[in-house]
């Protein structure tokens, strides 16, 4: 199996083998052509940002695909609407890629208004409108001026960039929406949650704790957000950032043009949720919420830990492969495995950076097998060679590490377990349990 | 107990046994088979075999009258076999008797004798008779039982014939369907009893037969008597029902038991019997086989989600539960309605390895249960998911749970004589089946649960089930470990805390003012905590004395008078240690208001001190109480105490809590009043007594009174021993008191979380470059932001981010090197530390000129603030 490595890729992977020398590590670059990416387009993640919007409509401009293909995938909670679980499409036909989509974009407007009683319209162009130049924003303007609703264009063709610029086009567009409603005079208070898709109500999990520690949330984004509470986003006096890489673009909007301070944090494993909290009553600043902090995580530190000691033994001692799509998971996975007393032997990213590597060097041992935009055949190769007993990675990757008597644990969006917070560090703990101790892999060795 | 009931039945998980035997004779060619007794039960028989099957069931009866009951039955039996031969001119006929045949004492035998004496010309109708009293077993016993009874009336023919018989137990149509192919794939040749995949699954013909026409021949049985060896597949089959038992002793044909083949294990035990006897693996088989295996694995996740509850005959149960097992879905109850000895040893293993992956310390396994039984054990045991016949509905339609339907009976659902559970390709339908169930009901139902769980915030935890049975068996446990009411103290540890400062009574004796941590004595305690700090005590406490059982809620006022701190601090030691002791002690005055509370928030030991039964003597020993608003004085204070006491005691007591009574001996006051006291608490209930010396304390109104001697309160447990258990060995120990009674520690763990203030450093300002928020992993040069921190060295605190771009004086200039360095050093002047990744030479220079030192590091950003505080 030693041929699995494409000639090209080389400078992308670190082995005891063949390490690249440090500084000319393989990564942020296009994607060699037939390797078998895993890496998605602009459009995915323009959507992923948005999509949680519970009462937006998202009407994808294209033809059908990009509208079937991301139809009510993803575990994002709602406590209102369950409008966002539909799908809206122009569905355009070869007549339309000739004369163009653009009227026909326009007519789907009217039906979606006449019909339903929209107020926020997202329209989303994909690769074949961006070949064909519908004007899509001179649609959305017309649109709005007509029904005095906000129709949001988000020009998202899928072979403009990367997903990251999907992210980012979600931010603008974000901006769009909220920006109408900032008001310099009003006093800021709370916080808005940035970078939380709410996925099996992880979002709900943090406000709970802000709940707890009383520090009001006023918005958050996008997990279970509404028009309404979109647009109250400016009034806030902070913004904390979960997921960096698609929602830090946004809070940087939000600082230079409504001067709302920012910073990231993390809710994956105890150590950083515990951290984050306090980082938060430290920023707001009053005592009893300082105070309420260091009690409310003290008491969860100590719950997880007994927690956790219960399952180590079950755990400890196992080899685990991460293929994830940012670096900062990754780095985070590697150390909740530390915590498990797992070790991580295959780590690979769809798009981290020269200093996520670097950080994933230190953290992991010498033979650690480390892979930038990997694809499946050296996913295989390596996971073979390092002997990983779980992958933790996306669905795609699932039932090759079932081939491979790997057990596995989803960490993705489509999952319908929270994963944040100190709950997610239960179902986290007890996700992986339940794959890795399996009865059915003994049988398969037995084959 | 299987049965919620000792001697009634509710909703029975069992049929009868000449259901059995009517089944079984359905696997013979061309035989009808004809119940001796009243006609009911060939109806209902008939009914249940028709709608489970789908197929005409014809089961003739001799319908017993009255008078065929009084004075026998043999005229209706001659005349139904005559009737039945008439009407279906069968080659083999199976009388089965009922309860009443068999009851009224019926001779079978002798009849069939007389009816070949009166029809000769019949006599080549081979009828075979099976005894198979309904009381006798369930539908179980009877399939073996009318096996048994074919095998030995037909005449064999012992010449050798190379042959096999397979030998099954209750399956389905299509799974013994499964097994002929099987069997015929691999090559030796077999005799399959019974075989009715035809018979009672079978196709449309353009000319209806109401004769079984295939099956097993008698032809073929006769052969079993001269067979190789016999495999009969049923682990439970009882020695004197079981065919191949039967051949054994007879003929000689050597018989291997085999479990059914469910699952794996089963399937694999089966192949590899058969391959010893000559049989071939074929490329077939072994696809199969890995195809079940892939499957495994592709559903092992969903398979890990389910708490099954199965149910049925013993051998179905058996293999049922092996495939769940190894597929990691675990059976947490296996329930069969058959009386049967074996089955809980048989699956107790099986079932404890499924339970340990997933640390679940509870199932059950019961023979002779019923559907009321199951029911309890699917609340109790949080059972997700029921398989087993359709007899499961009522539970599946009550609490909303799946119900996969295999065995016998299946009458709400079509195709139950088609479902496949055994061989490799049985056991994978049966498994997508229970692994879909799973993934539906989480997937229709976790939008709803997340919601619940976690957007409805505040939502208490359910409260765990137990069952009835086991609270006794908990609280003498409970109160075995508890140190003051058990002799051997020693063993065991118990920490009080502190969270009740308020106090409704004041008694003469009591003054809680003093905060001495070198005295102990009730009352007393160094610092009050918060219901969270609680918390955090008992944890550190536990962790380090596993012995700990028991939290007590002492003070050092009045538990009661602080209701909610003592509500919130129960509560959250709860949800953390479910299986901690409970012990509150109070005056009693609030307790008939918040009994039933107490009994809710799990507490189990009850402390009253009760100095007197007597206003009078009361009111020399109460100042004064405060109750409802207003505070009493003399007689009607010590009234009203003393009627909240009793009534309290009373209620609790009724209600399962353990409650120890606190005397106080006063000189003069109550000392001759104390028997009185013990032995109305004893009427009202209470366990124990505690005659306590009065410790006086300078200050309080009994400041001078003198101490009762230690001998005196000797004599007075032995005396009022009489009447109820006595403390010996009370420590009288403080409010914050923690360990076991001969060595408290609590001095240990006195708010020992901050450090002394003089471990802690000067306070420093720290910058960190971070690029995740989370890490130090951000390059000083590439640094487009910092975090600030201030530290001691014991706490991190987050002042603020800063942006570089902002110290810079203006875009342009940022942008050639030297100046964007300068905007670096700008942004963090004030700080006495930077955290880096990385740093370069000429910067790192310039900062330790500024007198900033420089560490590099990958550390979590609030781990690397604090050390670097520490080392400053």
């Amino acid at each position: 199996m030693g041929t699995a490595v494409l000639e090209e890729r080389k400078q992308s992977i670190i082995t005891r083998d063949f390490a690249c020398s440090g500084e000319g590590f393989g990564c942020e670059r296009a994607s060699v052509a037939g390797s078998v990416s895993q890496r998605a387009c602009v459009y995915c993640g323009a959507r992923v940002v948005l999509n949680p919007i519970t009462d937006a409509f998202h009407i994808v401009h294209g033809p059908i695909g990009c509208a079937s293909y991301t139809w009510d995938i993803r575990g994002s909670l709602s406590s209102g609407s369950d409008l966002y679980r539909n799908s809206f499409s122009t569905d355009l036909r070869e007549k339309d890629i000739i004369f163009g989509g653009a009227e026909k974009l326009a007519r789907a407007i009217d039906e979606i208004v006449q019909e339903k009683d929209a107020r926020l319209i997202f329209v989303y162009a994909t690769c074949i409108v961006g070949v064909i130049g519908d004007d899509i924003e001179a649609v959305c303007r017309d649109a709005e001026e007509k029904y005095h609703i906000r129709v949001i264009p988000v020009k998202a063709p899928g072979f403009s960039g990367t997903k990251s610029q999907g992210y980012k086009l979600a931010c603008e567009a974000m901006m769009q929406l909220i920006r109408p409603h900032y008001k310099e005079q009003e006093k800021p208070q709370g916080v808005n949650i940035l970078g939380d898709f709410n996925l099996a109500g992880e979002m709900w999990i943090i406000k709970n704790y802000f709940h707890k520690i009383g520090v009001p949330v006023v918005s958050t984004f996008t997990g279970d957000a509404s028009y309404d509470s979109l647009i109250r986003a400016p009034q806030a006096a902070l913004n904390i950032v979960q997921c960096a890489g698609s929602s830090v673009y946004l809070a940087k909007c939000m600082e230079e043009e409504f001067g709302i301070p920012y910073f990231k944090v993390s809710f994956f494993g105890v150590e950083d949720t515990t951290n984050s909290l306090l980082r938060v009553a430290h920023a707001i600043g009053r005592p009893e919420v300082i105070c309420r902090a260091e009690q409310f995580t003290a008491v969860e530190k100590m719950k997880a830990e007994h927690f956790l000691a219960q399952y180590r033994p079950h755990l400890a001692g196992r080899r685990a492969a991460i293929y994830v799509g940012g670096g900062f998971k990754a780095i985070s996975l590697i150390r909740q495995f530390a915590e498990m007393g797992i070790r991580t032997v295959v780590v690979g990213t769809q798009t981290g950076s020269k200093d996520d590597y670097e950080v994933i060097r230190h953290l992991t041992e010498d033979d650690t097998v480390i892979l930038d935009d990997t694809n499946p055949a050296e996913l295989e190769r390596f996971m073979r060679e390092m002997r990983a007993d779980i992958l933790v990675g996306g669905v795609k990757e699932r039932p090759l590490a079932y081939k491979l008597g790997i057990a596995f644990c989803d960490h993705n969006h489509e999952r319908k377990h929270a994963l944040g917070g100190y709950e997610g560090v239960v179902n986290f703990t007890q996700e992986i349990n339940l794959s890795l101790n399996s009865p059915v892999w003994k049988y398969l060795r037995g084959a | 107990m299987n049965k919620n009931f000792a001697d009634l039945n509710v909703n029975p998980c069992k049929m009868c046994v000449p259901l059995g035997a009517a089944t079984a004779f359905y696997g013979i060619r061309k035989c009808m088979s004809i119940l001796h007794g009243s006609q009911g039960c060939s109806t209902y028989i008939r009914r249940h075999m028709a709608t489970h099957y789908n197929e005409p069931v014809d089961i003739a009866s001799s319908s017993l009258t009255e008078q065929g009951t009084v004075f026998g039955g043999e005229k209706n039996l001659l005349q139904g076999l005559e009737n039945l031969i008439r009407l279906y001119e069968p080659e083999v006929i199976g009388v089965a008797t009922t309860c009443l045949a068999e009851t009224i004492g019926e001779d079978v035998p002798a009849m069939i004798k007389k009816f070949y004496e009166q029809h000769p010309e019949y006599r080549q109708v081979k009828i075979i008779n099976a005894s198979t009293a309904g009381y006798a077993g369930t539908q179980n016993e009877g399939f073996f039982r009318a096996l048994r009874a074919i095998v030995s009336q037909v005449e064999m023919r012992t010449e050798k014939n190379g042959k096999l018989n397979v030998i099954t137990g209750y399956l389905s149509p299509a799974d013994q369907r499964y097994l002929k192919e099987l069997l015929a794939e691999m090559g030796p040749e077999f005799i399959l009893l019974p075989d009715f995949s035809d018979n009672l699954d079978g196709g449309h013909e353009t000319m209806y037969q109401r004769l079984p026409q295939k099956g097993t021949s008698l032809e073929e049985i006769a052969q079993m008597g001269g067979a190789r060896c016999t495999l009969e597949l049923s682990r439970f089959v009882r020695p004197e029902d079981s065919p191949g038992a039967y051949l054994q002793q007879q003929y000689g044909v050597p018989c291997t038991r085999l479990d059914i083949p469910c699952g794996l294990r089963g399937m694999d035990a089966l192949l590899s019997a058969l391959t010893q006897l000559g049989g071939r693996q074929t490329e077939k088989i072994w696809q199969a086989r890995s195809r079940y295996l892939d499957a495994m694995v592709d559903s092992h996740k969903y398979s890990a989600l389910g708490r099954a509850l199965i149910f049925g005959e013993p051998d179905f149960v058996q293999g049922t539960v092996k495939l769940c097992a190894e597929n990691g879905l675990i059976p947490v109850a296996a329930l069969t309605g058959a009386v049967c000895p074996e089955f809980r040893q048989a699956l107790s293993e099986e079932m404890a390895a499924a339970a340990e992956i997933q640390f679940i310390d509870k199932f059950v396994i019961e023979d002779d249960a019923d559907f009321a039984r199951a029911e309890a054990l699917a609340v109790a045991l949080g059972v997700n998911i029921l398989i087993g016949n359709s007899d499961g509905r009522r539970i599946a339609e009550k609490m909303h749970l799946p119900l996969i339907r295999a065995s016998f009976p299946i009458h709400d659902q079509v195709g139950g004589q088609r479902i496949r559970t055994i061989g490799y390709s049985g056991s994978l339908a049966f498994l997508d089946r229970m692994a879909n169930a799973l993934l539906l009901q989480r997937a229709s139902g976790f939008r709803e649960d997340m919601y619940k769980k976690y957007y409805l915030a505040g939502a208490t935890k359910p409260t765990q089930i137990g069952l009835a049975t086991d609270k006794a068996a908990m609280l003498a446990k409970k109160t075995a470990e508890h140190p003051c009411f058990t002799c051997g103290q020693g063993k065991y540890a118990r920490i009080h805390l502190p969270i009740a400062p308020a106090c409704n009574v004041q008694c003469n004796y009591c003054l809680r003012k003093y905060d001495c941590p070198n005295e102990s004595r009730p009352g007393v305690t160094t610092e009050i905590l918060s219901p969270e700090e609680a918390l955090m005590k008992y944890q550190r406490v536990k962790a380090d004395m596993p012995n700990l059982r028991v939290v007590g809620i002492a003070g050092p006022g009045d538990s009661l008078a602080n209701f909610a701190a003592t509500k919130a601090t129960l509560t959250l030691l709860h949800e953390f240690d479910p299986d901690v002791t409970f012990c509150l002690s109070t005056n009693g005055l609030m307790l008939p208001a918040y009994a039933e509370e107490l009994i809710r928030l799990q507490v189990t030991h009850v402390t009253i001190t009760i100095n007197a039964v007597d206003p009078k003597i009361g009111a020399q020993i109460y100042k004064y109480v405060d109750y409802m608003g207003t505070r009493y004085h003399g007689e009607s204070a010590a009234g009203i105490l003393l009627a909240n006491q009793l009534t309290g005691l009373q209620y609790l007591a009724q209600h399962d809590v353990v409650c120890k009574v606190n005397i106080v001996a006063l000189k003069g006051i109550n000392e001759t009043h104390i028997e009185d006291v013990v032995r109305k608490v004893k009427e009202l209930g209470a366990k124990i007594t505690n005659i306590m010396q009065m410790i006086p304390v300078a200050g309080s109104a009994f400041e001078h009174i003198p101490m009762v001697s230690l001998k005196e309160i000797a004599a007075m447990r032995a005396r009022c021993s009489v009447y109820l258990e006595q403390m010996m060995h009370c420590r009288q120990c403080r409010a914050d008191a923690a360990g076991t009674l001969d060595h408290d520690v609590s001095i240990l763990y006195r708010r020992a979380e901050r450090l002394p203030a003089d471990e802690a450093a000067p306070l420093q300002r720290v910058a960190v470059a971070t690029k995740s928020g989370t890490l130090v992993d951000q390059h000083f040069g590439q640094a487009n932001e910092f975090y600030i921190y201030e530290s001691d060295g014991i706490q991190a605190r987050f002042i603020e981010r800063r942006n570089v771009v902002r110290y810079c004086q203006g875009k342009e200039i940022c942008e050639t090197k030297t100046d964007r360095i300068e905007a670096l050093l700008h942004t963090i002047k004030d700080c006495s530390s930077v955290l880096a990744m990385r740093i370069g030479d000429s910067p790192q220079r310039k900062l330790e000129a500024m007198g900033i030192r420089v560490i590099a590091t990958y550390d979590r950003i609030e781990d690397a603030v604090k050390k670097a505080a520490q080392g400053a």
